[in-house]
Order: C-alpha cells, then structure tokens, then sequence
C-alpha cells in the first residue's frame, strides 16, 4: 500500500506542499503557514526533513564566501552583550584567554589563529569528564528531549525540544542497559531545561550504548517502580 | 571537518558551551554566508541574515538532536529558510532579476562530476531526466529561492503553469531518487 493509498489526497498534498516549502517556491504567507505546521505538526515537519534530505545535495552548489572578519564579534554581542567571556573555560582556556585577553589583536591575527584552530585535532581533545547525549523521541508522538548524561557528576540535563505532558500525568524517565528491566531515574520536573540528579548506583549503571526512555505515568511517578504507562520518547546514549 | 565533528560541535552547542560555538561558526560560516549571499544578492544584507542565522543555531541547536537531518544539511536548512523569508518579507520584490546569475546553472562539467559525492551526482542524473527548462527551474528556486511568480515571468508561462510544471518536476525527481 502506498503512502497516498493510506491516508488519501490530503497526504499528498502535504507533501506536496512540504516539497514546496524546501524547493523555496511559496509566497510569504504560505511560507509563514507551513513554519506554523512544522512547529505543530510532527507528522508535517518528518515530510520537510524528508524533503531536505532529498534537495540537500542540490546545495553543493553554494560556494563558501568569507564572511567580513568582525562578523562574528557582532553575533556575540548581540548574544552575550559586550565583553563577556566563555563559560567554559576549563577545556579551552587558552581560547578563552585569546578571545578576552587580546579581542582586537585577534581580529588582527584571525589569519593565523583561524589555521591554529582548524589544525586542533578537535576529537583528539583529552576530555575532563565524560558526557552521553540522547536525542529522545518517538515516530507516534511528538514529545522531543535532547537529554545530556554527565557521569563525572552523575547529573542528567534534559532540554525539552517539543511535546506537551498530557493533562494529569507526569514525564517519567528511564535507563535500560541491556536486557535488564527499565530503571526509573525519576520524574521530569516541568521545564524547558531541567535536571535530573542520580544516586551513585544509578549513575555507575548507565554507560554508552544505554537507552534512555520516556513514559507518561501518574502524578508523582509510576506506582510500582516499573514503567505503566506508553513509551513517549526514547533514545540511545551516545559519546561526546 | 567530518559530519561526525560538526555534530559534537551542534551538540555542544545546545549545551551552551561557547567555544564549540565558535569553532562551529569558524568552520561552517562560510558556506552559510554563501547561501545568504546567493539568495539574497545583497552584501550588507546577507551579512545581517548570517548574524540572524548563528543566533538562531544558538538559541535552536537542541532541535537539531530530534530531526535525522545531516549537521551540514540541518545547518544549510536554517540558512536558507532564513534568507529566504527575508527575501519574501522585502516590500518591492527585486524587479529585474539578474538573469544570467539568477537562473542559469551550468550543468555540470563532466570532471566537476567526477569529483562530487554520490549524492550530488544522483540528483544530477535525476534533474537530468527533466526536461531541461524545468531542471532549470527547480535549481534556479532551490539555489536562489526565486518564487513561482518569478519564476513564471522568468520563463514566461503563466503562474498556474509554473506551479503544475515545478509540482511534477518535483514528483518525478522524488521518483528517480528512490529507484
């Protein structure tokens, strides 16, 4: 059965539209309409990224242009305010240090600093801690968290990307190594950006190649300790 | 830098951590302002649209961990649906289109063909199975984000008959693309 068999002329006509959209072809208010569709609509946005996917190669074709030196200064600026410095400074100090120290000189020097840097053998760089990320989601629903796993402090940070909690239920995460059963790490606190802190126990269990999973479950967390509700979101723990 | 690399930086992006932000933008604003440039064809606006751009991959890079999209294909996306919404929102439509730069893609030459990666070459076989005004058309829209209206006075059919000719076209390239 093909796609439009499924679910008739309408489907065809969004992807149509989809197609549109990425092709670049649509008025400004059709263009506003299908963003409106992408934020809303899980199942309209998949028909634009398959779309992207298909007419990236096409972009082959735009040559790289060097934006004007103090381009990059004025985007920091208008994010970070003036004069402020990097939050990390730990891995990168000597960046950090560059950038704060001498600004002007390295707009100067971005010549030679630019070769420094595209010469670091940046997945090379010795980590001070070890950190998993997971992009947690699932093709039924339109629930998205990117969820980061810091083992050094065994802090998980989750940032919610999309996908409201039903009315009355709370997100409840999970950590399933291997074949044993799902271990709750807790209730999502609400919040576009929140965390979730574990027990040394938990924290020594999770490692690469986890998976973390969502569940809606009663207010306060699954009664019994083990998932009830349907899986919302879910995804592989991966190394950075 | 690996689509692997550019990744981690994206990722690390959305953690807020400032100096993969830079990294990023060292090794990836150049083809980004290049799309500006081309769909917008204006220097101090492309230059304003770039700033928009990295300020939106700030603020959005954790969108970037729910989509399958490739980093680079992620990053081109959110540059060219930026320009190009700054091409529509402009109150007079740019009249005369630079013709020759506008629309006209050389197809590409057999040693420049050699050296692109399978993808390209696939979806050049497959615009070449179009006919050769509309593979035109669809390269012209994609690359410079012309409309069906401009694209219509461009080759001067109606604009009804654009959209059916750039609707099929897209069909048909859907097609050859999953044979």
């Amino acid at each position: 059965m093909t796609v439009a068999d499924e679910h008739g002329p309408e489907r065809r006509d969004d992807d149509l539209v989809a197609a549109e959209y990425v092709l670049g072809v649509l008025a400004a208010e059709e263009r506003a309409a299908a963003a409106r569709r992408i934020e809303t609509e899980a199942g309209f946005a998949r028909l634009v990224e398959d779309w992207e996917t298909r007419l990236a190669p096409m972009a082959d074709a735009y040559e790289k242009v060097e934006p004007p030196a103090n381009a990059k200064s004025i985007i920091d600026t208008r994010l970070f305010g003036a004069g402020t410095a990097a939050e990390r400074p730990d891995l990168w100090s000597s960046l950090a240090f560059w950038r704060g120290a001498a600004m002007v000189a390295l707009v100067a020097l971005a010549a030679y600093v630019g070769l420094t840097y595209t010469n670091l053998p940046f997945g090379n760089q010795p980590l001070q801690e070890q950190r998993f990320v997971a992009s947690l989601a699932h093709d039924d629903t339109d629930v998205r968290y990117l969820a980061v796993y810091d083992s050094t402090k065994r802090d998980v940070a989750l940032s919610h990307v999309s996908g409201a909690r039903p009315d009355g239920r709370d997100f409840e995460l999970w950590a399933i190594e291997g074949d044993n059963p799902p271990v709750s790490l807790g209730v999502i606190p609400v919040g576009s950006s929140v965390h979730v802190a574990l027990s040394e126990a938990l924290g020594a269990a999770i490692d690469a190649g986890a998976v973390f999973a969502i569940t809606t479950e009663p207010l306060g967390g699954s009664p019994d300790g083990t998932p009830t509700g349907p899986v919302v979101a879910l995804g592989d723990l991966r190394d950075i | 830098m690996t689509p692997d690399e550019i990744t981690k930086l994206i990722f690390r992006t959305a953690l807020k951590e400032r100096a993969a932000f830079d990294l990023l933008y060292r090794h990836t604003s150049a083809k980004l302002f290049g799309v500006c440039l081309r769909v917008l064809k204006d220097r101090a606006e492309a230059e304003e649209a770039l700033q928009d751009v990295y300020v939106k991959i700030w603020t959005k890079a954790d969108r970037f961990a729910a989509t399958d999209l490739s980093p680079i294909t992620w990053l081109v996306a959110v540059a060219r649906n930026h320009a190009i919404d700054r091409l529509r929102a402009r109150k007079a439509p740019a009249a005369e289109l630079d013709e020759a730069q506008a629309i006209a893609d050389p197809k590409p030459s057999p040693e420049s063909l050699a050296q692109a990666g399978s993808d390209r070459r696939r979806i050049d076989a497959c615009l070449g199975e179009l006919e050769t005004d509309r593979a035109m058309a669809v390269r012209g829209a994609y690359l410079n984000g012309d409309s069906y209206a401009e694209l219509a006075a461009h080759f001067d059919v109606p604009l009804n008959t654009m959209r059916t000719w750039l609707r099929r076209s897209l069909l048909k390239l859907r097609e050859c693309l999953e044979r």
